[in-house]
C-alpha cells in the first residue's frame, strides 16, 4: 500500500494472486475470488497472498474461463440481491458459444463452483433436450463415427422411438443417394429434391412433433390392414361420424380415441373389437418393426429402382403428414376402413395422395 | 463442421450432471451420437421414470406396456450403482415387474426410491421393498403396505413420505419407530385415525387426512410441524366426547418447534381438551405461526391461538385465516375474555410480520388485531384481508372494518397497515 494519507474504500480490499495454467498472473479481489472454494482452501492453506506465491489454478482454467468465472461470482458475492436479479443475471450470463460454455463448465467444475456447474449443465442440457442427434452432433462437433448397424442395436427396442430408427435409415438411404447422385447427375435432380425435402421437412416435423409414434405405428397397420379391407367392407359407416370429440393429440387426459369411440353405443358391436385387435397389432408389431419393414427396402445397396425410390419417396410424405396429424383423426381412419369414399392413403399409382387432413402439411406441396 | 468436440471428453461428473438435467428418453438417445456416447448414459445413478418415456399414447394399457418395456430394457443395459430410482405413470398399475425391480433395485443399493402409480388400484408393495437395507428416503403413493414379520426398519431411512398408503396403525408405528434415523415423515390420507409417533431424531412432520387423534410421544427435535386435519361426522363426535387434552399431547413434547402450519380443523383439534393443571411450555425457536380456518366464534381456538403466541416470544411471523363462515357471526361473543385473559404486559418483541386472512369483521377478529397491533413494538406489516358478501355494502365508502383498524393504538411507530378486500 503506497498512499497512506488518502486511504480509500477500494485500498482497504485485499487482493488475491491468481495463475492460470499458461503462466499469465493476475490479480481479484478476496471477496471475490473466495466465493470460488478452491480458491478459498488455497488461501486458507496460506497461497496467494501475494504475486510469488500465486494460487496455482487447475489446468482446465484458462484465461478467458478465469475472467467470466470472476464476473459470476462478482456478481453473486453480494448479498442483498434478489432472487429475480440474480436468476436474470445468470440468463444473460450464459449466453455465450457452446465452445465456450463446455470450457467454461469444466473449469467451474475444477474449481468446485457447483451453481455456476449447474447453470452451465442445465443449459447444456436444454441444448440436447428434445433435439435429433444429429442436431447435437452439429451443436456440439461430435463425430458421427457408429455405422448404422450399430445405431440401430440393440438398443433400438429401448429407445422404442421409431422415428429415431426412421431418421436413421433415412440418412442411411440419403448417404446411398447421394454416392448414387455422383454417378447419375441430371435425372435424378427432381426426385432427389423431393428427396431432401422429405427428409427436412421429416426433420423439421419431428423436431417440432412432442412424438406420436402412435401415428406411426397405424400408418403400418394401416398398410397390413389393407389386405382386410375386403372383409371389413361391411363395417357400418356410422363408424366415422361416432368420435366428434376432437381433443387434440396431446391433450386428452383420461379419455382417448379409443374409449371415446367405445362410448358410442351404436359403434360398440362392430368396431370395438377392430380397435382392440389393432391395437394388439400395434404392440406385438413392436418389434417387427425393426426389422422387417418395409422401409428397410431403402438399405438394400446402390441399384434402386426409380419406381420403388418414388414409392419410397410417397411413403415418407405419408409418414409426415401421419406425424402431424391427430390421433381422433386416426381412430376415425381406421374405423372408416372398409368405407369406399376414404381413399387409400398407399396408392402406388403415381397419382399423389390425395387428402382430406391438411393440416399445415408442407408437403403437400410435393404432391403431384 | 470439422471442429473438435466440445462436449465428449468433459470430465463424468459433468456429463452425469448433464445427463440428470435431461428426462430419460433424451437420454437414451445420446447413445447413437458417437462412439464414446454409447453408454454414457448407462452409467446414470439416478433415475426418473415417467410417462413422457414413452411416446405419447393415450391407450393407458399400451401405455403402461410401453413404459414397462422402456424400465426392463433400460434396467437390463444398466451399468453400475443406481442411487436414485423414481418412476411416476398415470397409466402403471399393478405390474409382476414391480417386483422384479424393487428385487433388482435392492441388489443394487439403492438409496432413494420413489414409486407413485397414481392410476387406479393400489399396488400392493412386494416383500423385497423391505430388503432395500440402504435406504434413505423413501415415497410411496397408492399402494398397501404389510411389513413382514422378521422386518426390523429401514436402518438408514431419513425420509419417508406415504400418500394415500394402506398399513395399519400399528404396522406404521412400528415402521416409524424402528427408522430410528427418520428426520422427516409426511403422511397423506392414512387409514387410521389414530396415531403415535415415536421417533427421536425425526424434524419435520407432514400430516394431512383425517384424524380423531395424534399423539407426538417421542419427538423432542422436531423443529417443523404442517398439519392439515379434516373431519367427517364421526370423527366431530368423537371431538365433543374427548376429555384428553389435545394441545399437550400433541404439542407437549415438541420443545424445539421452529415452525407451525395447521390447515382444516387443526386449530379446532389442539383447542379441544381440559389444560387446568399443565404446565405451560415455551417455545423459544418458534418463529413462525400459519393457522388457517380458524373459527373465531369459537372461544376454545381464540384461546388456543393466543397460548401459542404467549408461549412463543421469538415469534416472528404470523398468519391467521379465518373460516369465512359468516352465518356463525350472529352468536353472542364473550369479550370480557379479553379483559381476563390477555395480560396487558404481554409484548412480542420479534413480531415482525403479521397477515390476517379470510376476516369478516368479527369481534374476536378485531380484538386480536388489536391485541397484536398494541403489543408488538417491532411490528412492520400487519396485512388484514376482509370477506366482502355483499357488494352492495362498501363499495364505495371505507371498509368500516379499515376504519376501526386504523384506530387502534399501534406500538410500533414503523407498522404498515395493509387492507384489502376480497368480493365474492
Amino acid at each position: 500500500m503506497s498512499e497512506p494519507d488518502v486511504i480509500k474504500p477500494e485500498m482497504m480490499k485485499s487482493y488475491i494472486w491468481l495463475q492460470t495454467a499458461d503462466g499469465s498472473i493476475q490479480q481479484v479481489e478476496q471477496e471475490v475470488a473466495i466465493f470460488c472454494p478452491f480458491i478459498c482452501h488455497e488461501i486458507h492453506a496460506g497461497m496467494g497472498s501475494s504475486k510469488t506465491y500465486p494460487i496455482s489454478l487447475p489446468a482446465r482454467v484458462n484465461p478467458v474461463t478465469l475472467s467470466l468465472i470472476l464476473d459470476y461470482c462478482r456478481f453473486h458475492q453480494v448479498p442483498g440481491r434478489s432472487n429475480k436479479e440474480r436468476k436474470s443475471f445468470d440468463e444473460k450470463f450464459i449466453r455465450m458459444d457452446t465452445n465456450r460454455l463446455c470450457e467454461l463448465t469444466s473449469a467451474a467444475d475444477s474449481l468446485q463452483l457447483k451453481p455456476l456447474v449447474d447453470l452451465t449443465s442445465r443449459a447444456l442440457a436444454r441444448m440436447i433436450e428434445g433435439k435429433t442427434p444429429e442436431e447435437i452432433r452439429e451443436t456440439f462437433h461430435i463425430p458421427d463415427d457408429l455405422t448404422e448397424e450399430e445405431k440401430l442395436e440393440p438398443l433400438k427396442n429401448i429407445t422404442d422411438d421409431p422415428r429415431i430408427r426412421l431418421l436413421n435409415r433415412l440418412y442411411a438411404r440419403k448417404r446411398k443417394e447421394l454416392k448414387e447422385k455422383e454417378k447419375l447427375k441430371n435425372v435424378e435432380v427432381e426426385a432427389e429434391h423431393v428427396d431432401d425435402r422429405s427428409v427436412d421437412e421429416l426433420l423439421s416435423f419431428i423436431n417440432g412433433e412432442n412424438g406420436d409414434s402412435k401415428e406411426v405405428k397405424t400408418a403400418k397397420n394401416k398398410k397390413k390392414n389393407r389386405r382386410r379391407k375386403e372383409q371389413q367392407k361391411n363395417a357400418p359407416p356410422v363408424c366415422a361420424n361416432s368420435n366428434t370429440s376432437s381433443s387434440p393429440s396431446n391433450g386428452t387426459k383420461e379419455s382417448n380415441g379409443v374409449s371415446s369411440v367405445s362410448r358410442d353405443d351404436r359403434v360398440k358391436g362392430h368396431c370395438l373389437p377392430n380397435i382392440s385387435e389393432l391395437l394388439k397389432l400395434q404392440d406385438s408389431e413392436d418389434d417387427r418393426f425393426a426389422l422387417d419393414d418395409d422401409f428397410d427396402d431403402c438399405d438394400i445397396g446402390d441399384g434402386i429402382d426409380p419406381e420403388i425410390k418414388e414409392q419410397i419417396d410417397r411413403e415418407v410424405e405419408d409418414f409426415a403428414r401421419r406425424l402431424n396429424s391427430d390421433w381422433p383423426e386416426r381412430v376415425q381412419e381406421l374405423l372408416s376402413l372398409g368405407q369406399e369414399r376414404r381413399p387409400s392413403l398407399y396408392s402406388i399409382n403415381g397419382n399423389g395422395c390425395s387428402t382430406k387432413r391438411s393440416n399445415a402439411s408442407g408437403l403437400e406441396k410435393h404432391e403431384k | 463442421m470439422h471442429g473438435e468436440d466440445y462436449i465428449t471428453d468433459l470430465p463424468e461428473s459433468i456429463i452425469e450432471t448433464i445427463l440428470t438435467k435431461l428426462p430419460l428418453r433424451d437420454v437414451v438417445r445420446t447413445s447413437v451420437l458417437s462412439s464414446k456416447w454409447r453408454y454414457k448414459w448407462a452409467t446414470l445413478t439416478e433415475l426418473e421414470f415417467n410417462d413422457t418415456c414413452v411416446s405419447h399414447i393415450h391407450h393407458s394399457a399400451l401405455a403402461a406396456a410401453k413404459l414397462v418395456k422402456f424400465v426392463n430394457q433400460f434396467l437390463l443395459l444398466h451399468d453400475g450403482p443406481i442411487n436414485r430410482f423414481t418412476i411416476d405413470s398415470a397409466y402403471l398399475q399393478r405390474s409382476p415387474y414391480l417386483d422384479q425391480w424393487l428385487l433388482f433395485l435392492s441388489r443394487k443399493d439403492v438409496q432413494e426410491l420413489n414409486i407413485g402409480f397414481c392410476g387406479g388400484d393400489w399396488f400392493r408393495a412386494p416383500s423385497c421393498l423391505f430388503s432395500c437395507k440402504k435406504l434413505t428416503a423413501l415415497e410411496l403413493v397408492r399402494c398397501v403396505l404389510h411389513p413382514p414379520l422378521y422386518f426390523k426398519g429401514f436402518p438408514n431411512l431419513k425420509h419417508l413420505s406415504l400418500k394415500q398408503v394402506h398399513i395399519t396403525r400399528d404396522a406404521v408405528e412400528n415402521l416409524i419407530s424402528s427408522c430410528t434415523l427418520l428426520e422427516s415423515l409426511t403422511l397423506l390420507y392414512f387409514d387410521s385415525r389414530k396415531l403415535t409417533i415415536r421417533a427421536p431424531n425425526l424434524t419435520c412432520l407432514v400430516l394431512e387426512g383425517e384424524f380423531e387423534d395424534i399423539c407426538l410421544e417421542n419427538t423432542p427435535m422436531l423443529a417443523v410441524i404442517s398439519v392439515a386435519m379434516y373431519i367427517n361426522d364421526d370423527i366431530a363426535q368423537h371431538y365433543d366426547q374427548s376429555s384428553s387434552c389435545n394441545f399437550y399431547q400433541f404439542l407437549g413434547g415438541v420443545p424445539s418447534i421452529q415452525r407451525l402450519t395447521g390447515h382444516g380443523f387443526f386449530t379446532k383439534y389442539i383447542s379441544i381438551g381440559n389444560t387446568l393443571g399443565e404446565i405451560q411450555p415455551t417455545y423459544r425457536q418458534l418463529k413462525v405461526i400459519d393457522l388457517y380456518q380458524v373459527s373465531f366464534d369459537n372461544l376454545k381456538e381464540i384461546m388456543v391461538i393466543l397460548r401459542l403466541l404467549l408461549s412463543a416470544p421469538n415469534l416472528q411471523a404470523l398468519q391467521i385465516g379465518g373460516s369465512a363462515d359468516a352465518s356463525l357471526a350472529t352468536d353472542a361473543v364473550d369479550l370480557d375474555f379479553w379483559d381476563k385473559e390477555c395480560p396487558r404486559d404481554a409484548t412480542f418483541e420479534q413480531l415482525k410480520s403479521v397477515k390476517m386472512t379470510q376476516m369478516l369483521g368479527l369481534p374476536h377478529e378485531m380484538r386480536l388485531i388489536e391485541f397484536l397491533l398494541g403489543n408488538s413494538p417491532v411490528l412492520e406489516l400487519m396485512d388484514v384481508s376482509q370477506n366482502v358478501h355483499d357488494e352492495t355494502d362498501e363499495n364505495d365508502d371505507e371498509s368500516e372494518m379499515y376504519m376501526e383498524i386504523l384506530r387502534f393504538e399501534t406500538a410500533s411507530a414503523e407498522v404498515v397497515i395493509a387492507f384489502t378486500e376480497n368480493y365474492e
